[in-house]
Order: structure tokens, then C-alpha cells, then sequence
């Protein structure tokens, strides 16, 4: 304990060093790309929720999501964030426990924690908890031989659990996207080339077991709606086609902003959350999205770079995780809105409107922060 | 900056080039599909989010006014409430049906046969559920429309039929028949009909529909996904097309109605039909056919009840009888008769014939119509009697095909051409068509028959009408009209009726006409003529009566429920002009199995009656025009000073 508490002083006392060191400019860039993508994710949802209370909504939050970049960007650092990485799981857990059995009913699934006037979304965390958990594990599990499934057995069933239990929500989405993460993560680790085989074999099987017995029918009707979104137009494949509809009517330039007549007529439905690309897609064109995939394209770069020039694996690993959780947020929303994907109710990151969901990618760009800080070799390591 | 080395780190540094790839790769793959849809596809779907919005509400066009010839409006519009069902935005069909079925207490099968009847049309366009709704039904309506999804109430102008408005001479509006619809759209690519239009079926109505319906506007309003009208692009000036519809073109009749009225009521009671020609220009003043119908219950959609009260009524209350009904003249033949005896000269003025109240041909007895003989007639006397004997003499010796040829140099036995409803060309029978219909030569005791106008000869009463006409125009057969001006909605004249003359009736001299006009007069005028009943006071009158013998009505036709009795009577006919010399007004009144009595009896005195309307009204308005006259000259004096 007292190691601990005199690190942490430690931690308090770096600023000023800091200041001293010509800035990372990695650090520029990502500040600059992170107020950019707030910029525009707010602008946009303006857009998208006039009328309704959205906007104000999201702006106040700002407040907690800012501080949150700040504090796991420049307060707390990696290593801290390493210790209680096993912690935070298990608080997750606890709370989508507690979302399965008494969480707020919406759309069909168990998502939200009502803390007074907060709602939380458990799942959006989780996405960092497994980032964290699979660092830690790799972190304190070294070895110089290839993984093989016995060793990654504790890692699956420690992440299982969370995965379970977002699908029992259901929440197929963000399950998915955690299971994705992970994925990604472990492709930067040496793995048993026969466990990795296993694995592929047992995808189908367990993709044909998923189909069967686990997927609610509306999840089951939504990938279908994916693949042929004209088919049923009036009802689950009406949100993909008006919001491809939306995408495509927006053109070279757009319809310009508070314009898009899919978004402000009600046709693109959940237009503030899943659908928020539309609107932009439809007000800003082609040149527009452009630039967005561009940012998100950076950003992700960015962080594999990042991850790439960190001697520590659990700070590289954290910026591997959260470099896929952005992107794969980035891809599956985005290929959800053009219809190439099923609608699966991922959010698109600083964009939709969600405070958890906020607030989980700005924890995620802080990681990032801080882990860029501790390359530049200012903390010892263990 | 410094190169790192990964000793400490378990990631596998090649790694990263492969996951740079992927990004690379996936970027470009979603790239690729963002330009396919915004720019490739670009067009396309901007044309659907354009319809996606913008909802397209039909105007209906008003149709045209019909005016009489003095600008008095006969048929005119007003706005009509309907409950429509627009299927695109309907929630809940039979949830739907249940609620509007309990508002309006309209079963629910009358609004599922209405929707049977749009299958085929496109789910965006509204099907009329129920017409004319009242004021009461549309409040119902209006205050429940938040559970109505779908449900409109639409305002559209329509025809406004007041009760003196005659439904054979305009004809009657029906909703159009789904399955004419696009045979009728073929030629009517740049204004075509929709299900649920309204289209003129007879008279007027359906021969000028081309010009009185007019062509439908458009409004286009943005709306959101639940249909409803939203506002927003305005105010950025985009404004949004809205194409007024054009009302139908406005029709000046030939008709007055002032005269059409009293005509109507003339003849009140009666089954047949009156028809007022001009006989210096064919047009058409009055027209009445009875029994009539309601158009009104035409345009609501008539009930499969009446529809077949309107089709087993033995005197047919569709069909128009001014042209489209065939009865045998009768004695109103016999001035065909006489003036093909004088010009074949069979017979002149002073030839006279002994009346013992029959005529014997071979071994069969023809008796007049007085059994106890009208003794030595001329032909002035003959005609003020109306002796039959003396007529069935004539044509004997003037034979079928010679009484033939005169009476079709008068337009009879052959369509004059008016071309409104369904005109029917009468029969003149020759010894040619005989052979030809029943393979049979013309008999001896045929001809006297036809000479009264019985038998074989049938004429519709706008024939006779026209053949009295030409008797007081000395010959000019013109075609008779009802139109005389088209003017379209800005005004300008888009179609002017000028008389038309079928032929000049040469075969007759005008000194025979001058003598058929005297005899036809005193039949009228003189002391027991025939024709007393419709002598008016003041001007000169010329007539003649007619009654036939019903004879081709069999038992068998007798309906229940109708007035058996009356078919057995006889059809009385009454033909007059006046004045007798250079004719205003040319009138045929025929009455079918009339209850009253014969032509001179019953069918005169509406003769009289309606031309002594005519000259009545002809005074009143040149009093009122010379009064306003007097007005202006005052009021431009007063100006002056």
C-alpha cells in the first residue's frame, strides 16, 4: 500500500516536468482530432435533434466527459490504470448483473442503470473492460512461447463472462464488439498456430449454435434486413433503406446543414443514436463523410502508432484495444447506416448522442494520452 | 524521435504493419461503398428521398357551368365533403373500418367493396369511402382523426342539381368505371382520369365531358414519415409547385331555361315527350322527357335498389324520349301526306272526298276516327278534322313509296343527327323495306295505316318537331342543337355553334307550304278544329293533333305495381308552331298511354300552354330591356351633367 500511495504522489508531481519537454506531437494531433471530432459530433447533433432536447443534453454532459479525458489522460497514469484494470472488470460485471435483473426496459433489451437522474449504459464500459483485462492479462502472463488455448483459457473465461452477459440482454451489438476488440488484440500476440486453427474451425459451430438457439428473432430479422434492406420496407428493413436513402440523396456536397429531409421529416428513424451518420451524410455529402473517415482513420493510426512505441505491453496493448474499440465503432456504425451490415445498434463514437457511450470514448482517448505520455520514457518502469 | 526497441514488450512488432493494411483496407472498402451510394447512386436516391417527402394532393377541377341562352346557370357546382382512405397510411384497415363504420353507421362491407374496387391503383391515391358527407359527419370525423390514421375528408366541387334541373337533356355524372379507366386514359394521356372521378354518362354531360371537365391541379406538400404536412423547406425559398386545377369550359345551351320550366310543368303528370325548337335555326329551346330520374342520386352512387326501380319502370326513366323514343305519329303525319298529295297532285285545295266515317279496300273496312263520318271534306277540312278517310284515299293513290319519299326528304326515318344520348332514326316504311324486313310484297291494306301515321311509321318527337318546323320555315331542314358557345375558364370562346342545315326541302313548292301552314292554323284557330286547345290569345297558332291506338304494348308487359289501366290508353301527339308565318317557336308534345284522352284533348293544351309562355317571356324581357335600356341612357346623362 505505501509503494502505491507514494507512486501516486509521484504522479502528482509530473506535470511540471512535463511542461519542461517539448510536447509529444502525438498528443497535439490527438487533442486537435479529439476537439475536432466533439466539434463536429455536436454540430451534427444539433442538427439531428431539433426539437427535441439532445443537443443540451449532450452539451451538458460535456463537463463529466471532459474531465474524464483529463483525468485518464494526464491524472491518473498507465500503471495505476494496470492495477485496478481486474477491478474495474469485475464493477462491470457486477453492474450488468444488475442491469439483467433490474435495469430500465428499452427497445426490447435491458441496457440502462437508473442512478437517480443518470441513466448508465453497463455494456459501454464493458467494451473498456475487456481492453483493460485482456492488457492486464498479457501484462502479467508473460511467456516467450506462443500461446496455446490451455494458457488463454482464463483470459477467454474472464472475458466469456462479460460477453454473456451483454448478450443476455440482448444486446448482440456490443457484444460482438467486445468479442471483436479482444480479436484485435490478440493479433498483435504470438499465438499457437494449432489453437488458432481450433478456434476458426469452431467459429461456424458456434456461429450455428448462436443462430439457433440465442438469437431473439428481431436479431435474426436485422441481419437479414442487412443483407437486402428492400425487402420489408415498412418495418425492420425501414430503418436501413431510409437511412440509406438518406446517405445517398446527400450527394457530392450535401443538403447543407439543418437541411437533410430525411432527418428533419422523420424518415431516418433513432436519427440522434444509431443513425446519426445519415444525418451528416445527407446535410455534409460525400466530401463531408470524407473527412470524417479520414479523422477516425487518423485517429486509429495514430494509436497503433502509439501502441507500436510503447516498450510496456500493457500500455501498448491498451492503446491496441482502444485504437480497434474506436475503428470497429467507427466501421460497424457506418457500415450499419450504408447498409452494409446489419443493424446492430453500435453507436458511431463523439457522434451519437449517449452519455455512457461518450463518456467510454473519451476514457478511451485519455488511455491513449497517457499511455503516449509514459513512451516518452518520464516513468520508471517495474 | 527516437526508435524504440520492443525488447520488454510481447507484442509482435511485424504486427503492425499488417493491422496498418487493414486499416488501410478497410478505409478504402467503406470509401468505396460511401461514393457508390452518394455518387454513384447519387441521383437515384436523392429522387427518392424527394418523393419520400414531397406528397402530391390532387385538385380537382370544378366542372363547367352549363348556362341557357340567356345566361340563367341550369347546372352549376358546390363544394362536397368526402371521406377518403388514403391505403398507404393506414395503420389498421379493420380497426379503421370499425371506427368510421360506428361514426357514420355505414356498414363495414360498403367500405370494403369501395377498396375491392382500388385494388389496382397505387397505395398513395385516396378512395372515396363515402360521399357528400354532412356537416355533422364531418366534425365526427375531424374529432376523431388522431385514431383515423389515413383517413382524410376531402373537399371537392360538384354538381349542385336543383329540382327543376332536366336529367336527360344533361345527363347524369357516375363514378368512372375502374375497368373503362385505362381504355378511357389511352386518349387521355396528358389529363387523365383517376378511380373515383366523376365522368359525364348522358346527354350533355357525356357528349361535351371533353370540354366540362376540366383538368386537374396539383399541390405538392412536404410531409414526415407519419404523413403529416410539415413546413421547413419554405423557408429556405424553396417554394413548392402548386399547379391550379383548370375549371371545365362553360356551356351557353340553346335551351331557355325559363321555358324548359314551364315546359316541364306543362307537361307535369304526363309520360313522353316535349321538344321546343327555333324553326329558323333548329336550336333547341325546351326539352323535357318523362319520367325523369335523379341525378343527384347518380352522383352519389346509386343504390342496386333504385338502379333497378330506374331499369324495370316500363316507361324507362333513362332513356332521353325527345330522340331516343320511336312512337307512330299518327294524324300528325297526315301534313306529310298532304303535301306529298298537293305536289304529286294526287289532290289540290278544292278536291274533296265524301267521309261516310269508314273506307272500304277489298273486303276489309278502315274506319275514322268519328265512326259517323265527316261528309265531304277538302283538304283544309279534312286536316281540321283530322278526317282519316280522306287521307286514307290519298295515300292509296299516292302508294307507300311515293308518301315514303316525301317524308323522308323531311328528315324522318333517319337519325337527324343531334347526337346527344341515343338517338333513334324512326321507321318510314317503303315496299323496298318490307320485302327486305319480312320477305313480304307491300300489301293494299297496309297503305292506309300508314297514310294516318300508324302501322309501320314511327318518328321520334324531335322529328316531329323538326318536320313542324320546316312546314313553318318553308323548307329549311335544319339540324337541331342544344349548344350554342363553349367559353373556356379565361373567357375566350373555344366553340360557337353556327345552324346547320341538313338539306332544303325542295320537293315541296312554297305555295304548298303556305297552304299546309293555313290549314294547319285553322286546326288550331277555327271553330271545331282539332286543335282548339292550344290557340293562345293574341298571336297565331298553327297545330295538329294526333292520338294512336295502342296496340303494340302486350299484357304480358304489365308490371306489378304499375298502373295497369294506362297502357291501354291511347298516345296523344300535339304539333304547333307559331306564329304561323314566320315561326318563333316549333313544339312536338307526345304523350304516352295518356290517361286523359286523345292529341286535340290532352296533348294541345300543353302546346298551348308552352307558347303562351313563349310570347309571355318575350315580353317581360323586352319590357325589362328596354327598361334597363332607359337606365343607362338616364345614368349617361346623369354622367354628362
Amino acid at each position: 500500500m505505501a509503494n502505491r500511495k507514494k507512486q501516486t504522489e509521484g504522479v502528482f508531481l509530473l506535470p511540471e516536468g512535463d511542461l519542461k519537454r517539448p510536447r509529444s506531437p502525438q498528443i497535439t494531433l490527438l487533442c486537435t482530432l479529439f476537439v475536432a471530432l466533439l466539434t463536429m459530433g455536436l454540430i451534427n447533433l444539433y442538427s439531428a435533434s431539433l426539437g427535441a432536447g439532445y443537443f443540451a443534453s449532450q452539451v451538458k454532459n460535456l463537463a463529466i466527459t471532459l474531465s474524464a479525458f483529463v483525468l485518464f489522460g494526464w491524472v491518473i497514469p498507465i500503471r495505476q490504470v494496470n492495477a485496478y484494470a481486474y477491478w474495474f472488470l469485475g464493477v462491470v460485471a457486477a453492474l450488468l448483473l444488475i442491469v439483467l435483473f433490474t435495469g430500465r426496459v428499452a427497445g426490447g433489451a435491458q441496457r440502462w442503470i437508473s442512478l437517480g437522474p443518470i441513466s448508465f449504459q453497463p455494456s459501454e464500459m464493458a467494451k473498456l473492460a475487456v481492453v483493460l483485462t485482456v492488457a492486464r492479462f498479457f501484462s502479467s502472463n508473460r511467456q516467450d512461447a506462443p500461446y496455446t488455448i490451455r494458457d488463454l483459457l482464463p483470459l477467454a473465461a474472464t472475458v466469456g463472462v462479460v460477453f454473456v452477459l451483454i448478450f443476455a440482454q440482448p444486446d448482440f451489438g456490443t457484444a460482438g464488439v467486445c468479442g471483436l476488440i479482444a480479436i484485435c488484440m490478440l493479433s498483435f500476440i504470438r499465438i499457437n498456430l494449432r489453437s488458432i486453427g481450433l478456434v476458426f474451425l469452431s467459429v461456424p459451430i458456434v456461429a450455428a449454435l448462436l443462430w439457433n438457439v440465442f438469437l431473439m428473432p428481431y436479431q435474426k430479422l436485422r441481419v437479414l434486413n442487412a443483407l437486402n434492406p428492400e425487402l420489408d420496407p415498412q418495418n425492420s428493413g425501414y430503418h436501413a433503406l431510409q437511412s440509406l436513402i438518406a446517405v445517398g440523396s446527400g450527394g457530392v456536397f450535401g443538403k447543407g446543414f439543418t437541411q437533410g429531409t430525411q432527418a428533419h421529416l422523420r424518415f431516418l428513424p433513432e436519427r440522434h443514436t444509431d443513425f446519426i451518420f445519415s444525418v451528416f451524410a445527407e446535410e455534409h455529402g460525400f466530401w463531408g463523410s470524407v473527412v470524417i473517415f479520414t479523422v477516425f482513420a487518423f485517429v486509429t493510426y495514430i494509436a497503433l502508432d502509439i501502441a507500436r512505441h510503447s516498450k510496456d505491453t500493457f500500455a501498448s496493448l491498451v492503446a491496441v484495444g482502444v485504437g480497434s474499440l474506436i475503428f470497429l465503432e467507427f466501421a460497424i456504425n457506418v457500415s450499419m447506416v450504408m447498409g452494409i451490415f446489419p443493424v446492430v445498434g453500435i453507436p458511431l463514437p463523439f457522434f451519437s448522442f449517449g452519455s455512457s457511450a461518450m463518456l467510454t470514448v473519451c476514457i478511451s482517448l485519455g488511455l491513449l494520452i497517457s499511455v503516449n505520455r509514459s513512451n516518452s520514457g518520464v516513468s520508471k518502469r517495474n | 524521435m527516437t526508435r524504440i526497441h520492443k525488447q520488454e514488450s510481447l507484442l509482435v512488432e511485424s504486427r503492425f504493419m499488417w493491422a496498418s493494411i487493414a486499416l488501410l483496407v478497410a478505409i478504402s472498402g467503406l470509401l468505396l461503398r460511401l461514393w457508390y451510394i452518394q455518387i454513384y447512386r447519387g441521383d437515384y436516391y436523392r429522387e427518392v428521398s424527394e418523393r419520400n417527402r414531397v406528397r402530391k394532393i390532387e385538385i380537382p377541377a370544378p366542372r363547367g357551368i352549363i348556362f341557357d341562352r340567356n345566361g340563367e346557370v341550369v347546372l352549376g357546382n358546390r363544394p362536397f365533403y368526402d371521406l377518403v382512405y388514403i391505403p398507404q397510411y393506414v395503420v389498421d384497415k379493420d380497426t379503421t373500418f370499425k371506427i368510421i363504420s360506428r361514426l357514420l353507421h355505414v356498414p363495414v362491407t360498403r367500405f370494403e367493396a369501395r377498396l375491392e374496387m382500388a385494388q389496382s391503383q397505387p397505395k398513395f391515391l385516396p378512395v372515396a369511402l363515402k360521399r357528400d358527407l354532412s356537416q355533422h359527419e364531418v366534425s365526427i370525423i375531424e374529432a376523431n382523426k388522431i385514431f383515423l390514421p389515413g383517413i382524410e375528408v376531402r373537399v371537392a366541387p360538384r354538381r349542385d342539381y336543383g329540382p327543376e334541373v332536366p336529367p336527360h337533356l344533361l345527363g347524369y355524372l357516375k363514378e368512372i368505371d375502374p375497368e373503362a379507366l385505362d381504355t378511357l386514359n389511352v386518349t387521355n394521356q396528358e389529363n387523365p382520369y383517376l378511380l373515383g372521378d366523376l365522368v359525364g354518362k348522358q346527354g350533355i354531360e357525356l357528349r361535351w365531358e371533353k370540354y366540362l371537365r376540366g383538368q386537374r391541379g396539383y399541390r405538392l406538400i412536404q410531409v414526415d414519415a407519419f404523413g403529416r404536412q410539415s413546413q421547413g423547406l419554405e423557408e429556405t425559398g424553396f417554394s413548392l409547385p402548386n399547379v391550379p386545377s383548370k375549371p371545365g369550359a362553360d356551356l351557353e345551351l340553346t335551351i331557355d331555361y325559363e321555358l324548359q320550366k314551364a315546359t316541364k310543368a306543362a307537361f307535369a303528370g304526363k309520360n313522353g315527350a316535349v321538344v321546343v325548337l327555333n324553326p329558323q335555326t333548329g336550336e333547341v329551346l325546351a326539352a323535357v322527357s318523362e319520367p325523369g330520374f335523379d341525378p343527384k342520386m347518380m352522383q352519389q352512387g346509386v343504390t342496386p335498389e333504385d338502379w333497378r326501380e330506374l331499369i324495370e319502370n316500363p316507361f324507362k326513366p333513362l332513356l332521353d324520349k325527345t330522340s331516343g323514343g320511336e312512337f307512330p305519329p299518327g294524324s300528325v303525319y297526315k301534313s306529310v301526306v298532304a303535301m306529298a298529295g298537293l305536289e304529286e297532285h294526287v289532290i289540290d285545295e278544292n278536291r274533296t272526298m265524301y267521309c261516310p266515317g269508314f273506307y272500304t279496300l277489298g273486303n276489309r273496312r278502315f274506319y275514322c276516327h268519328d265512326r259517323k263520318g265527316h261528309g265531304t271534306v277538302n283538304m283544309a277540312k279534312a286536316m281540321l278534322k283530322s278526317c282519316d278517310v280522306y287521307f286514307y284515299q290519298v295515300g292509296i293513290e299516292l302508294g307507300v313509296d311515293r308518301i315514303a319519299r316525301y317524308a323522308k326528304a323531311f328528315g324522318l326515318g333517319e337519325k337527324l343527327g343531334v347526337a346527344l344520348n341515343m338517338e333513334k332514326p324512326g321507321l318510314i316504311p317503303t315496299s323496298a323495306w318490307k320485302m327486305l324486313t319480312y320477305r313480304l310484297p307491300w300489301a293494299g291494306g297496309d297503305t292506309p295505316n300508314i297514310s294516318i301515321g300508324q302501322g309501320y311509321d314511327l318518328i321520334t318527337p324531335m322529328q316531329m318537331a323538326n318536320l313542324y318546323a320546316t312546314i313553318a320555315n318553308g323548307g329549311k331542314l335544319w339540324k337541331p342543337y342544344y349548344v350554342n358557345k363553349v367559353t373556356n375558364h379565361v373567357g375566350e370562346t373555344i366553340y360557337e355553334h353556327h345552324p346547320e342545315l341538313i338539306r332544303d326541302v325542295k320537293e315541296v313548292s312554297p305555295k304548298t307550304f303556305a297552304m299546309v301552314r293555313a290549314a294547319l292554323q285553322a286546326v288550331v284557330m277555327e271553330p271545331g278544329g282539332t286543335g282548339k286547345n292550344a290557340a293562345v290569345e293574341g298571336v297565331t297558332v298553327a297545330g295538329k293533333s294526333g292520338s294512336v291506338q295502342v296496340v303494340s304494348l302486350k299484357k304480358n308487359t304489365n308490371k306489378p305495381g304499375s298502373d295497369v289501366s294506362s297502357y291501354w290508353k291511347e298516345h296523344a301527339m300535339f304539333t304547333a308552331f307559331s306564329p304561323t308565318e314566320n315561326a318563333e317557336i316549333a313544339i312536338a308534345v307526345v304523350s304516352q298511354n295518356d290517361i286523359v284522352g286523345g292529341g286535340g284533348k290532352s296533348a294541345a293544351p300543353v302546346a298551348g300552354k308552352i307558347i303562351a309562355r313563349y310570347w309571355q317571356l318575350k315580353r317581360e324581357r323586352a319590357a325589362s330591356a328596354q327598361a334597363q335600356n332607359k337606365d343607362e341612357i338616364h345614368g349617361k346623362q346623369e354622367k354628362a351633367n
